[in-house]
C-alpha cells in the first residue's frame, strides 16, 4: 500500500520511496524518510494531501507525495 | 587568550530552526523572520564580538543536508569548505532534535569545529520533555553543546565563549561510525584519495561524499576506481539515523509523553473540511480588525495633522514666504505625504496580524489548507504563502516565491500576486469605501480584497488550462512547526520594519511624487497658471479621459492620480489631495469636501468600486516591477505583464461599471 492509503492515527513503516523526480526522493532522504521510517498519519484531507509525523517533526506531503511513499503496516 | 584575530563563524542549521532570529541577536541585524522554511536565501554577514575579540558571523540559508542537490545546500557546502569558516555554529531545534542531528553528524564529518547551540529549549521543557545535556555531548564527540534562547536572550555569551574556546582547541571529527563494510570502503577511498592528490584536509567528508556518489565532489575529485554503479548513500544515511536514534533514545526524556498541545490544535486548524473555512474567517477578522481599530486610531492623527497643516501655513506666512513655495509646502507636500501618514494605523494593524500569524506557526499550515485548491490551478499549497505575503507587500511576496522549486511555479505565482491587495492598495479603499459606501465601507473593501483573491486564482487556472499539464505533480512538501505563542520582540521587529518601510516610502517616494505633482499641476508652458484645468498635469490627464471613460473613470484628474499611483499606490490617494486641494483628505471634513467635489463631475459610488477594481488590478509600483524584473531575469517577461495588468484592469474595471450601470 501506499501513504495515500494510510489512515489516520496508524503508524506505518517505509519500505520504498518511488518517485519520478529524483530530488524530491533526496528531500524525503534528507528529512529521514526512507525505508525502514516509522511515519504515523497525523491527518490528512479531500485532494489527496497528507499531515504526517516522521521522527518527531510534522511534514504536509502533497498527493504525488504520498502515493509515492509504499508503507506497510506495523 | 593568544592573538586577537577575527573569527569567522558559519551559522547552519536547518529551515525554521530559529537560526536568523540567534542571528539578529547577535548581530542587532533586524534581518526578515518567518516561520517557514526558505527564509533565508542569500548570504548575510555581521558582526560581534566576546571579551574584544572580533567574531564576524555569517547566516547561512536553512538546510537539511549537507549533499549537493540544491542551491542552498551548494552555498553552504562552499562557504563551509573554502571560505575560512573557523567555526559552524549549528543551531538547533531542540523540540525537534531528531531531524535535526541528521545535519549535525554531516558537519561533524567535515572537520571543522562544531558547536551544538540548542534553541527552543523552552518548547521542549512545554512539552514535558527533557534533554541531558551531559549525555548529549558525550554523544556527540565531546563538542560543547549551549542551550539558548534567541527569543528570551540566554546563553548568548556562553556561546560566544564556547566559540573561541572551541575555536582553540578544533575539531572533534566525526561521531558515526559505520558498518565495517562502510568503514572499509570510506578508508580505502581515502587511501586513494591520498595517491591521486595528495594530502587533503578533509578527506574522510570527501571520501564518504565520494561513496554516496555526490556529483559535486565526483567532478573535483572523480575517482574511476570506485565501481560507479554502486552507491552507498542509503546505507550511509540509515547508519546515520540509527545513531541518531540512539542518541534520542538515551538523551530525550519523556519524548511523547504528554499530550501535545499542536496536534489537539490541528485537529481543528487542518480539519478536512473546517479548516478552508476557518483561515477564511481569520483574515476576514484580520480585515476588520485593520479597518475598524485602525480607523479607532486614525482619528488622533487627523486632529495632528489638521494642526501641524494649520501650524504650518500660519508660520510660512508670518515670515513672509513666497506664497508658490507655501502652496508646494502646504497643497503639495503635507496634503501629499500627511494624508499618507493618516494611514498608518490601519497599516500598523495588518502587519500586526500579519506577524502574528506568521510567528505562530500557523502560516505553514494555509500551505496543506489550500493545497487542493491550489493544485487544481497546478501548483503546490507553498505557492499560496508568497499569495498571503502580499496582502502585506507584493515586494516581499515576489521574492518568497524563491521557496518553490519549480520555476514555471514561480513564474505562474509572481504572475498572479499583484492581485492580492498590498497595504498601499488599503489607503485607497478606506477612502473611496468610506466616502462613498457609508456603513457599507468594510464590506466594500473587502470585497476587493476577495475580487482580487478570485482573478489570482482564476488567471493561474487559465494559464494553467494553457500550459497543457498532462498529470499535475502535487508535491507539496513543508514543514509544520510546532505552534509557540507569539514572541514580542520577534512581532515588534517585523511590524517595526514594517512601518519604518511605509515611512520612508511616504518620505521619500510619496515625497518626490507629491512635488512633481504639484508643479504638473500649477504650471503650464506660461509659467505659473492657478486654475489647474489648464496645467501640464490637466493637459496628460485629458489624454487618458477618452479611454477611461468606458470604465466610469473619464476624468482627466483620475488619469493624472493613477499615472501618479505607479511610483506607489499609496500616491493615488495623496494625488485626490493635491488635485482638489483638500488638505486632510483622510477626515470627515476632507472626505465630505472631495466627495462633493467629485459629484460635481458625477462621479459616484459606482465610479468609486470601478476606481477601485481599477487600482486593484492595475500594474503595481516601480518597486514591485523592479523585484519582478530581478527574480524573473526577463523585461520581456516583467514588460509584456505590465501591459497585460493595464489591459485587464481596465477590461475588469470597464466591466464592472458597464454592468453596473444597467442594474443600478
Amino acid at each position: 500500500m501506499t501513504l495515500s492509503e494510510g489512515k489516520v492515527g496508524e503508524i506505518y513503516t517505509v519500505l520504498e520511496v518511488q518517485m519520478e523526480q529524483k530530488n524530491i526522493v533526496r528531500r524525503l532522504e534528507a528529512l529521514g524518510i526512507l525505508e525502514m521510517t516509522k511515519i504515523q498519519v497525523l491527518n490528512t484531507k479531500r485532494g489527496g494531501a497528507f499531515i504526517i509525523k516522521v521522527r518527531g517533526t510534522r511534514l504536509a506531503v502533497g498527493k504525488s507525495i504520498a502515493q509515492g511513499i509504499i508503507i506497510k503496516e506495523e | 587568550m593568544g592573538t586577537e584575530s577575527e573569527i569567522t563563524v558559519g551559522f547552519i542549521g536547518n529551515p525554521n530552526c530559529g537560526k536568523t532570529t540567534l542571528f539578529n541577536v547577535f548581530t542587532g541585524a533586524n534581518l526578515k523572520v518567518a516561520n517557514w522554511p526558505g527564509v533565508t536565501v542569500e548570504r548575510v554577514e555581521g558582526e560581534t564580538s566576546y571579551k574584544g575579540r572580533p567574531i564576524k558571523l555569517i547566516d547561512l540559508p536553512g538546510i537539511y543536508s549537507l549533499t549537493s542537490y540544491s542551491i542552498e545546500e551548494k552555498v553552504s557546502r562552499k562557504c563551509i569548505m573554502e571560505e575560512h569558516i573557523d567555526v559552524i555554529v549549528n543551531v538547533v531545534d531542540a523540540s525537534s532534535l531528531e531531524r535535526n542531528l541528521y545535519l549535525t553528524l554531516q558537519l561533524l564529518e567535515m572537520g571543522k569545529p562544531v558547536i551544538l547551540a540548542l534553541n527552543m529549549m523552552d518548547i521542549v521543557e512545554e512539552r514535558g520533555m527533557e534533554i541531558d545535556l551531559h549525555r548529549l555531548p558525550e554523544l556527540l564527540g565531546g563538542i560543547p553543546v549551549v542551550p539558548v534562547s534567541a527569543r528570551k536572550k540566554t546563553g548568548l555569551d556562553v556561546l560566544l565563549h564556547a566559540v573561541i574556546h572551541h575555536y582553540e582547541e578544533g575539531s572533534k571529527g566525526s561521531v558515526v561510525h559505520y558498518q565495517k563494510e562502510i568503514e572499509d570502503l570510506i578508508a580505502q577511498t581515502e587511501k586513494k584519495l591520498e595517491t591521486h592528490y595528495g594530502k587533503l584536509v578533509h578527506k574522510r567528508w570527501y571520501a564518504i561524499k565520494l561513496l554516496e556518489r555526490d556529483e559535486e565532489v565526483l567532478t573535483y575529485y572523480p575517482l574511476g576506481v570506485l565501481s560507479k554503479e554502486i552507491k552507498y548513500e542509503k546505507q550511509i544515511i540509515n547508519q546515520k539515523y540509527d545513531y541518531i536514534e540512539e542518541i534520542i533514545e538515551e538523551t530525550l526524556v519523556n519524548k511523547d509523553a504528554k499530550a501535545q498541545a499542536t496536534d489537539k490544535i490541528d485537529h481543528y486548524l487542518t480539519h478536512p473540511i473546517l479548516g478552508v473555512p476557518i483561515f477564511l474567517g481569520i483574515m476576514a477578522m484580520v480585515f476588520f480588525l485593520t479597518f475598524t481599530i485602525g480607523d479607532f486610531l486614525k482619528g488622533y492623527f487627523e486632529v495632528g495633522l489638521e494642526i501641524f497643516s494649520k501650524g504650518a501655513l500660519n508660520i510660512l506666512e508670518k515670515f513672509g514666504i513666497a506664497e508658490w513655495l507655501i502652496s508646494l509646502i502646504v497643497d503639495g507636500i503635507i496634503a501629499g505625504v500627511g494624508g499618507i501618514l493618516t494611514f498608518l494605523p490601519n497599516i500598523f494593524i495588518l502587519f500586526l496580524a500579519l506577524a502574528f500569524l506568521e510567528d505562530s506557526g500557523y502560516m505553514a499550515r494555509v500551505a496543506y489548507i489550500m493545497d487542493r485548491i491550489m493544485s487544481k490551478l497546478g501548483l503546490s499549497g507553498k505557492a499560496f504563502l508568497p499569495m498571503v505575503l502580499g496582502f502585506g507587500c507584493t515586494v516581499p511576496a515576489v521574492m518568497a516565491t524563491r521557496a518553490l522549486e519549480k520555476e514555471k511555479d514561480r513564474k505562474k505565482t509572481i504572475l498572479v500576486t499583484p492581485f492580492m491587495s498590498c497595504s498601499a492598495r488599503l489607503p485607497i479603499y478606506v477612502l473611496f469605501a468610506d466616502m462613498f459606501f457609508e456603513k457599507y465601507a468594510i464590506v466594500v473593501a473587502y470585497s476587493l480584497y476577495l475580487i482580487g483573491v478570485f482573478i489570482a486564482i482564476l488567471i493561474a487556472m487559465i494559464v494553467n488550462k494553457l500550459e497543457k499539464q498532462k498529470e499535475p505533480q502535487n508535491t507539496l512538501l513543508i514543514e509544520l512547526p510546532e505552534y509557540k505563542s507569539p514572541n514580542a520582540r520577534t512581532i515588534a521587529i517585523y511590524v517595526w520594519e514594517k512601518v519604518k518601510d511605509y515611512l520612508t516610502k511616504a518620505g521619500t517616494t510619496i515625497f518626490i511624487a507629491s512635488i512633481i505633482l504639484w508643479f504638473l499641476l500649477n504650471y503650464n508652458i506660461h509659467g505659473m497658471t492657478e486654475d489647474v484645468a489648464i496645467s501640464f498635469g490637466a493637459a496628460i490627464g485629458r489624454f487618458l479621459e477618452p479611454i477611461l471613460r468606458p470604465a466610469g473613470l473619464g476624468m482627466w484628474q483620475i488619469g493624472v492620480a493613477l499615472i501618479s499611483g505607479i511610483s506607489a499606490k499609496e500616491v493615488v490617494v495623496s494625488s485626490f489631495s493635491v488635485l482638489f486641494g483638500v488638505g486632510n483628505i483622510n477626515s470627515a471634513a476632507g472626505m465630505t469636501e472631495l466627495t462633493q467635489a467629485l459629484a460635481g463631475y458625477g462621479f459616484g459610488a459606482l465610479n468609486a468600486y470601478a476606481l477601485m477594481i481599477f487600482c486593484l488590478l492595475y500594474t503595481p509600483c516601480v518597486a514591485t516591477i523592479a523585484t519582478i524584473k530581478k527574480e524573473t531575469n526577463s523585461w520581456k517577461w516583467t514588460i509584456g505583464m505590465i501591459g497585460f495588468q493595464l489591459v485587464f484592469a481596465w477590461s475588469v474595471a470597464t466591466l464592472v461599471y458597464q454592468i453596473g450601470r444597467v442594474i443600478f
